[in-house]
């Protein structure tokens, strides 16, 4: 069962590390108010478990979390492949919007968070934003 | 046809990366995170894909993929598999319900089946003896299949390798 709050259109994981679920919701929470709502967020484990979503999201959250790991971790594997190194972020772009993908730490366990917006947001300001997240959980971990 | 594409397939744990990495001539590509499911035995879990190549010799060569295990991965099941020659079911003796999981990935590559070619390793027999390979055959029997099920180590490369020999036979009797 899922704990969501009341009228609000947030959700988070019953993961064993309650805290992590909360850090997530966190992350879904800033980054919601920084691009105005007008984007769907997702916070999945690195292998893909669903742990807190928020926003304008099409489709499962338990189906998006996996794909989002899926493509972090093939993104990793091709930034190492080709020498260019860790990705800083995947775009998906196409013609009715971005779905952005980043991967970050969170309580020192490796997490994805997936951007899904429509064409007219941005894509600077996603990634500003991202970057923004990482950095914040980056001073709560201290 | 001078180069297959074959698909590693089955439950997370069971030794699909192994496999690949046994008989693969390249180091291979992987994408595997660390596992948050203790559960699930290894520390790590391909979420996306393997990928390795052997040199079948004679001017033939293979291309070997892995699928991640979880169910939750299951889209990337039909991407892996899209335009394979043949799939290799892996399945794990000592889990609580081999057989089980047995149908769960008959089931899942069900409209595959007619038209690709399959065959069944079975792994850890050493550890757990039951069910026997001709309890899986049973299973295929009386879903009106049938496939090689073969007991296979797949740390080891002479029985990787034994495996796509004879997936790679009945594929060639095919064309």
């Amino acid at each position: 069962m899922k704990r969501r709050l009341a009228s609000a259109p947030f959700s988070v994981a019953p993961p064993s590390d309650s805290a992590l679920a909360d850090q997530a919701l966190g992350v879904v929470l800033a980054l919601l108010v920084d691009l105005d709502g007008a984007a769907g967020i997702l916070v999945a484990s690195a292998d893909g478990v669903q742990l807190a979503h928020g926003g304008r999201l099409h489709g499962d959250p338990e189906r998006l979390a996996a794909m989002a790991s899926s493509v972090a971790a093939l993104s990793d594997t091709a930034g190492r492949e080709t020498g260019i190194g860790s990705p800083r972020c995947t775009v998906i772009e196409s013609n009715d919007g971005r779905l952005v993908v980043r991967g970050m730490p969170l309580r020192d366990r490796a997490v994805v968070v997936a951007v899904l917006t429509g064409r007219d947001l941005p894509l600077d300001r996603v990634s500003h934003s991202m970057a923004a997240a990482e950095a914040r959980a980056a001073l709560q971990r201290g | 046809m001078n180069d297959f594409k074959i698909v590693f397939t089955g439950p997370p744990g069971v030794g699909k990366s192994t496999a690949i990495a046994a008989l693969s001539d390249t180091p291979p590509v992987r994408t595997e995170v660390r596992n948050a499911d203790a559960s699930l035995g290894p520390t790590h879990t391909t979420v996306a894909l393997d990928f390795g190549q052997v040199d079948l010799g004679r001017g033939q060569s293979a291309r070997l993929f892995g699928t991640p295990g979880q169910a939750r991965f299951e889209f990337m099941w039909r991407i892996v598999a899209a335009d394979a020659a043949g799939v290799v079911i892996l399945i794990d003796n000592s889990r609580v319900d081999p057989l089980g999981e047995f149908v769960a990935y008959l089931e899942a590559y069900r409209d595959l089946l007619p038209q690709m070619t399959f065959v069944a390793g079975i792994v850890r027999t050493e550890v757990c003896r039951q069910p026997s390979a001709d309890d899986y055959v049973q299973q295929l029997t009386s879903r009106g299949l049938a496939f090689p099920v073969l007991e296979v180590d797949v740390r080891r490369r002479d029985d990787v390798q034994v495996m796509v020999d004879m997936l790679l036979t009945k594929v060639r009797s095919r064309l």
